[in-house]
């Protein structure tokens, strides 16, 4: 069976920020000196892997592995500088969840907005509103600007809109540690939902005791490079032990 | 969903032009949200709402009404000196706006871009595409005005969405290209508004062509915008064609201009994401 998603020699990689020229005056500056430089910081290198269908692949390494701009890639937030990645179907990227809300806009705009930057059709999204606010728990709220909604609410509503239909990917990071009690157990339980309906989860995660008990595969990075990939109780027990 | 079927295949070739337009159709339905977002949420907390569009126009028209008309006199022969200006400022306006916002359109919505796939075009055309809808709006006070002095509004008014179109497309061509450079260089934006005022200048809004030296004439009519300004006045009040140069000058400067914006956008968009 094909893969859902395939990463081969993947690579990501940053203009370097000390030496990049913010504005066009330094960029001159610059130049006059002699000073360009075209350095580049490799955020993932050399990255390969595959996720099959329904697969929970989990991804470990410290802060500045290279994790989130792994799973930007997966997303198609970030082209690959080299290799190349594909994704069989649609993904929902819970990469902080809500970036597309406009504060101004209600809460019923809002989720127009958001489905529809996320792929979805408007039309669509109106007849979805009712369903998404009230899973949300947030029904009376639907002609409030969402400036007002607590950091809460507003994790509820992107976590409603971005796991209302279907998909077949699931990019996940870390979203399953906010909100409180309830609404992390409903999320839990909307994500096996999901899983049981054939997505496929991409997870990033520090929380290693979540990677054991739910991933079918685990890859350590760290620096950019892939350190270890294989099974779960193995590899984390080895970053555990390099961790200290 | 039907996207089920989608495959993203970060190889796949991307043509520029066509990808852009190819985009552009697959996600009309969020161009159309954005463009309502960017004309109602800039009026959402004011008193007056949407009826801006219609007193700012006036509002600045009046500014500059008592300085140019009863300060520093200019004679505009054959039409009200209050229609010659406000259809020139029209025209200004709507290509200042819209290159600014769609130039600024990138960096602005850097938060969603880095964190959800959507083609980064979508976002600076509907910039574009909203200083068009501003500036349909801010037709009415300027036909008003023409009806009141008794200009009348003559039926080659209905033509308007000739230079309207051409005028979008130019807008959005020197927008996407300034998009793609405020990424690299943030003061970029900074030097387009010293741009914009520039070139404004050089069209004559407030001033008729007749009291400029004969040696900056060529000057002024090399500028792509003087043409949009002629087209747009002949329909509005005139009640004629403009001479055909002037209407295939805009033309041609709106397909050129539109397309090398595309291009440019299309040729440094690998490098955009990572850069913001």
């Amino acid at each position: 069976m094909t893969p859902v998603i395939e990463a081969m020699d993947l690579g990501i990689a940053y203009r370097l920020a000390r030496n990049r020229a913010g504005t066009l005056k330094e960029f001159a500056i610059q130049a006059v000196r002699r000073q360009v430089s075209h350095e580049k910081l490799w955020a993932v290198r050399g990255v390969s892997f595959e996720v099959a269908e329904g697969e929970v692949f989990a991804v470990i390494g410290p802060n500045g592995a290279g994790k989130s701009s792994l799973m930007k890639a997966v997303a198609r937030v970030l082209p690959p500088s080299e290799g190349r990645v594909i994704v069989r179907g649609a993904v929902a990227p819970m990469i902080e969840l809500g970036a597309g809300f406009n504060p101004e806009l209600t809460a019923h705009e809002n989720i127009v907005l958001y489905g529809t930057l996320l792929g979805r059709k408007p039309e669509f999204m109106r007849e979805r509103v009712a369903a998404i606010l009230e899973w949300a728990d947030l029904t009376e709220f639907i002609d409030v600007p969402v400036r007002s909604f607590s950091t809460g609410m507003l994790a509820r509503l992107g976590f409603a809109v971005a796991t209302d239909v279907q998909p077949q990917v699931l990019v996940v990071d870390e979203v399953l540690s906010v909100g409180d009690e309830t609404f992390q157990t409903r999320s839990r339980e909307r994500i096996e939902e999901l899983m049981a309906g054939g997505a496929s989860i991409l997870l990033v995660s520090h929380a290693l005791s979540l990677v054991e008990e739910t991933a079918s595969r685990v890859m350590w990075m760290d620096h950019g490079r892939p350190e270890m990939l294989g099974d779960p109780e193995e590899v984390v027990a080895a970053y555990r032990e390099w961790s200290g | 969903m039907t996207a089920s079927t989608f495959v993203y295949d970060s190889d796949q070739a991307r043509t520029p032009l066509v990808t852009e337009v190819r985009n552009l159709w697959a996600f009309r339905g969020l161009l159309k949200l954005l463009v309502v977002r960017d004309l109602t949420v800039r009026y959402k907390r004011s008193a007056l709402g949407v009826w801006w569009t219609l007193l700012n126009p006036l509002l600045t028209m009046a500014v500059l009404w008592v300085v140019f008309s009863q300060l520093f006199r200019f004679e505009t022969p054959g039409v009200p000196f209050t229609v010659y200006l406000l259809s020139g400022m029209l025209i200004v306006t709507f290509f200042g706006q819209g290159v600014a916002a769609t130039g600024a359109a990138m960096v602005n919505n850097a938060n969603v871009l880095s964190k959800v796939y959507v083609p980064a075009e979508v976002f600076a055309v509907s910039s574009g595409v909203a200083a068009a809808v501003n500036f349909v709006i801010s037709l009415i006070p300027l036909f008003a005005i023409q009806l009141i002095t008794g200009t009348g509004v003559p039926w080659s008014a209905l033509l308007i969405p000739i230079p309207l179109v051409a005028l979008t497309a130019f807008t959005l061509g020197v927008g996407l290209i300034i998009a793609a450079a405020a990424i690299y260089f943030y003061d970029v934006l900074d030097l387009t508004n010293v741009f914009i005022q520039l070139v404004s200048y050089l069209v004559p809004t407030f001033y008729p062509l007749s009291i400029v030296p004969e040696r900056f004439v060529p000057l002024i009519k090399i500028n792509p915008l003087y043409s949009f300004l002629q087209v747009f006045r002949g329909f509005a009040y005139e009640g004629g064609f403009a001479p055909g140069w002037n209407f295939a000058y805009m033309a041609v400067s709106a397909v050129v201009m539109l397309a090398l914006g595309l291009w440019v956008f299309s040729r440094s968009w690998k490098n955009l994401v990572v850069l913001l």
